[in-house]
């Protein structure tokens, strides 16, 4: 009874389900089979080496890559069905790209405004009420009216997680966003992800910042080889790792 | 000197003949971008259909000279025509004009917009679409304004390209400058001063049109 109880209370709390998840580009089978389930408020730190597959993972949970297999479900909803409402459920997974991709014609302020107002879930007055606060947050107020060319790398990263909290999204999405900055502005960025993970947000962050995963992390995916080779806590999987690819890794990378 | 003699005795002819060539410059332009509008979008689309005949029509109009394009509309089809229908079938050489410099423009206009599509970085369409907007908005308010910034500065050369196009309809009997030069020229023998001043015409709006064009770029830019 309380073991049929404790299933159902954690069947509530999935956030993210992950079953089979397959992906091929063509001939190249790139995910062969991932298994995860993720739960409300956690923290996920994907590593692995390159080209093992961790941004294709991470592009799936958001459709920016159709899966060729398996079943991703959101909230007990299935994205990976072609009959998803994609547009409705990305409107509550953020995500944030390595390159930033702020939109380039338009102002700071604008960037985080725009898609509250165009799906009109917002009015403008209360957007740009919105946009203010989120820029604040990341201490980036005074550079509402500039455009993004006039920002630094670091600074227009924390415009991108404003734009994309500008959603109100409850899942947060994270490829490499410090992998295009100089080493003194990775901190800024890092420091307003370890705010919003104290928060709550379930994020899951593809990343080679090894400390950092291991700080703010509730679980680390070392993905290879398109499946997820180990998983566990920072402790298990960082400090103890009992895969010989995972050691083999960390030796390379820490 | 036999130049300005040549102007003052043949500017109402030529302002004639300029301004056929500026008007149905400036008609076949607008209905090229038009073309080339839903060219591009077929081209970009996922229909297999629509795709192949953007592409087909891009074939065909790049693979053969504009003076064979020409005559055509304006010969061959109104042929093909009069011996399906079995009546009596003729084109005015205004419309085969139009249609000869819309087409052969409308096509490359469409290329220039696919490539500067393309051409806007691939994250763009990725953040728009992650942040919930659909595929059409986000090509509404992300990738076209900036493809429209990428567009410019082929499309303005395009219109260049037409406007020097315009004087082969001369062929076809078309009374645009080049027609009325020739004319002018066969009554006076005044070739040298004649076609030095068809040259100069054409510089002149050349210029001027490089000149609006690179303000523009330049307000947009900044
Ligand atoms: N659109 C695509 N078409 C074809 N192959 C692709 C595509 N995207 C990724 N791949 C291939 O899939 C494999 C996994 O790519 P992915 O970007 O997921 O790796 P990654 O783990 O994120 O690597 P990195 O650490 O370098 O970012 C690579 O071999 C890559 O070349
Ligand atoms: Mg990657």
């Amino acid at each position: 009874m309380t073991a049929d109880l404790n299933e159902s209370v954690k069947k509530e709390n999935i956030k993210i389900h992950v079953k089979g998840l397959k992906k091929a580009f063509g001939k190249l089978e790139v995910l062969k089979g991932i298994d995860a389930e993720i739960t409300t408020g956690e923290v996920i730190c994907v590593i692995g080496p390159s080209g093992s597959g961790k941004s294709t993972f991470l592009r799936c949970i958001n459709r920016l890559e159709e899966a060729t297999g398996g079943e991703i479900l959101v909230d007990g909803e299935s994205i990976t069905d072609r009959k998803a409402d994609i547009d409705r459920i990305r409107q509550h997974i953020g995500m944030v790209f390595q390159q930033f991709n702020l939109f380039p014609h338009y102002t700071v302020k604008e960037n985080v405004m725009l898609a509250p107002v165009e799906l009109k879930l917002k009015s403008k007055a209360d957007a740009e009420k919105k946009a203010m606060e989120l820029l604040k947050r990341v201490g980036l107020e005074d550079k509402a009216d500039a455009k993004p060319r006039q920002l630094s790398g670091g600074q227009q990263q924390r415009v991108a997680i404003a734009r994309a909290l500008a959603m109100e999204p409850d899942i947060m999405l994270f490829d490499e966003p410090t992998s295009a900055l100089d080493p003194e502005m990775v901190c800024e960025v890092l420091d307003v992800m370890r705010e919003l993970a104290a928060e709550g947000m379930t994020m899951v962050i593809v990343t080679h910042e090894m400390g950092f995963a291991h700080d703010v992390a509730d679980r680390v995916f070392f993905i290879d080889q398109g499946i997820i080779m180990e998983e566990g806590t920072p402790e298990q999987v960082m400090d103890n790792p009992q895969n010989e690819r995972t050691q083999s890794f960390l030796s390379k990378v820490l | 000197m036999s130049l300005f003699k040549v102007l003052g005795e043949a500017y109402p002819m030529f302002l004639d003949g300029l301004s056929m060539t500026v008007r149905i410059t400036i008609l076949s332009l607008i209905i090229a971008l038009v073309i080339g509008i839903f060219v591009c979008l077929m081209n970009i689309s996922n229909n297999i259909v629509l795709k192949s005949i953007a592409k087909f029509y891009i074939w065909l109009i790049r693979g053969t000279p504009m003076l064979v394009q020409a005559f055509y509309f304006y010969f061959a089809i109104p042929q093909l025509i009069q011996g399906v229908t079995g009546t009596q079938f003729r084109i005015d050489i205004f419309t085969a004009s139009l249609i000869t410099l819309a087409m052969n423009a409308g096509a490359y206009i469409s290329e220039i917009f696919r490539g500067s599509i393309e051409a806007v970085n691939k994250g763009q369409m990725e953040a728009a679409r992650s942040l919930g907007l659909s595929y059409a908005k986000s090509m509404q308010k992300i990738i076209l304004p900036q493809a429209i910034r990428i567009c410019l500065p082929s499309l303005v050369n395009q219109f260049i390209i037409t406007l020097k196009d315009s004087t082969i309809l001369y062929a076809i009997g078309l009374a645009e400058i080049m027609n009325k030069a020739k004319v002018y020229v066969g009554r006076t023998m005044e070739s040298f001063a004649t076609y030095t001043w068809v040259a100069i015409f054409f510089l002149a709006i050349v210029t001027v049109l490089s000149l609006v064009s690179r303000t523009v770029e330049r307000r947009m830019n900044s």
